[in-house]
């Protein structure tokens, strides 16, 4: 059994907010409940009460627009992003990010939002969707705002949500659709492991950007590179937003090298 | 909290506490204790089970969030008696030895002959990606699933029951 907590399914957003902001900090957001549950399970977190955010419409679904990009609804779980044409079609980096995410059977519950709100450092979401410059829409009683995925991870484990704040959706920007792409999880095995290093980089006519997991307290991104970048500016760039450290799955000196090893490799693959 | 959910084709209404996991529903609430309990943490897969179609570690769905699913666990593959195809090749190619990674191993493949009645070998080792297994090495596993869904060359030397 898990400690003591109290659970609701709010079915509007409207209730979701007054949940919040009646909860004041001491409730989880559920929606996989692939970590949320595991922390409990482990005794990390104790929340009084658990907001089970499935049931909210708003909340829920995948689109596509030419103009405005692509919306990854909060309770969107990894098997629908893989299985979606159009991420397929104009996405497909993140259908092999998706492919990432840890086993068969987390996939299947596991949602996209909540891989970016644990904000672990090896998020294989995380540097996946940062190369392609997305953004998150995060929402409370008072409103909304849109905040750069760069700018949303403040360290491991915390994010920029505020206590009555909800994530929404993630926005994956127009001008990214059929960017040329590529990415690498190094493991320590070939099956479910957590990312040694992971690197995600995507280039469009006017862009490129490389994305970097568990080399940082958070996954992490180069500024904006010019598309022509060279290869040796494009592994400068990542190497100056990259710090790894030591610790149980490699050393900082094996992780730093197979960052630029895996921005050489991919970006022979983005022309 | 009053749940109603459908386990193997029967349907079941029960008070649930909300701290209580799916997997513990099933083998304590229910009395199906076909379906394991290992690290509790969504890593072995031994309390996978299907739910809506979909494998999960039944460890990680919360009993009530389980409310008006469809759920298939070990219990629901042999029927009157008979063990079901999956189970038959498992047993012939010695995909069991202790056996308590065994109901997780067979619903991740059930869900997988479901999608892709033919799999490939590749296919087969990402379906059972997150399923530990301790004992067989995997190969004898493999074998199962490219024998039930008829794609197991006969090996030579080796006496098959």
């Amino acid at each position: 059994m898990l400690q003591n907590f109290s659970y609701q399914a709010p079915e509007t957003l409207k209730d979701l907010y007054a949940l919040l902001n009646k909860s004041n900090g001491k409730a989880a957001m559920l929606a996989g409940g692939t970590d949320l549950l595991v922390s409990m399970h482990n005794n990390w977190i104790s929340p009084e009460s658990l907001i089970d955010i499935k049931k909210i419409p708003d909340l829920k679904g995948v689109t596509f627009n030419p103009k405005t990009g692509l919306s990854i609804g909060a309770t969107t779980v990894c098997i629908e992003l893989i299985n979606n044409k159009d991420v397929n079609k104009h996405y497909p980096l993140l259908v092999e990010a998706a492919h990432h995410v840890a086993s068969p059977q987390v996939r299947s519950r596991a949602t996209i939002a909540g891989n970016l709100c644990t904000a672990s450092p090896c998020a294989d979401m995380g540097c996946s969707l940062l190369a392609l410059g997305a953004s998150v829409e995060l929402g409370s009683a008072d409103g909304v705002r849109v905040i750069p995925l760069k700018d949303f991870f403040t360290g491991p484990k915390k994010t920029q949500i505020k206590k009555h704040e909800v994530l929404l959706r993630i926005i994956v920007p127009a001008e990214m659709a059929g960017a040329k792409f590529g990415m690498r999880k190094l493991k320590r095995i070939k099956g479910h492991d957590i990312a040694v290093v992971s690197v995600a980089m995507a280039r469009t006519a006017k862009v490129m950007r490389v994305g970097v997991g568990s080399a940082a307290p958070t996954p992490v991104v180069t500024a904006d590179l010019a598309a022509s970048t060279t290869l040796e500016k494009a592994i400068a760039a990542a190497e100056k937003v990259i710090c790894p450290i030591d610790d149980v799955r490699a050393g900082a000196e094996y992780r730093r090298f197979m960052v630029k090893e895996f921005v050489a490799q991919i970006y022979s693959e983005l022309f | 909290m009053k749940i109603t959910l459908t386990v193997n084709g029967k349907k079941y209404q029960r008070d649930a506490s909300e701290n209580k996991n799916l997997l513990h529903f099933l083998r304590e609430d229910l009395g199906l204790t076909g379906t394991k309990e290992g690290c509790g943490a969504g890593e072995c897969g031994a309390c996978t089970v299907i739910m809506n179609g979909k494998t999960v570690n039944s460890c990680l769905v919360l009993a009530v969030e389980a409310d008006g699913a469809e759920i298939m666990t070990i219990e629901g593959e042999a029927k009157n008696g008979k063990l079901s195809k999956l189970q038959v090749a498992f047993k012939k190619n010695h995909a069991v030895q202790c056996g308590f990674c065994t109901p997780g191993m067979i619903m991740s493949t059930r869900a997988l002959l479901e999608a892709n009645p033919k799999p490939t070998v590749e296919q087969i080792k990402q379906a059972i990606e997150g399923n530990f297994c301790r004992c067989t090495g995997y190969q004898q596993i493999i074998e199962a699933v490219q024998d039930a869904s008829g794609q197991l060359k006969k090996k030579e030397g080796l006496k098959r029951a």
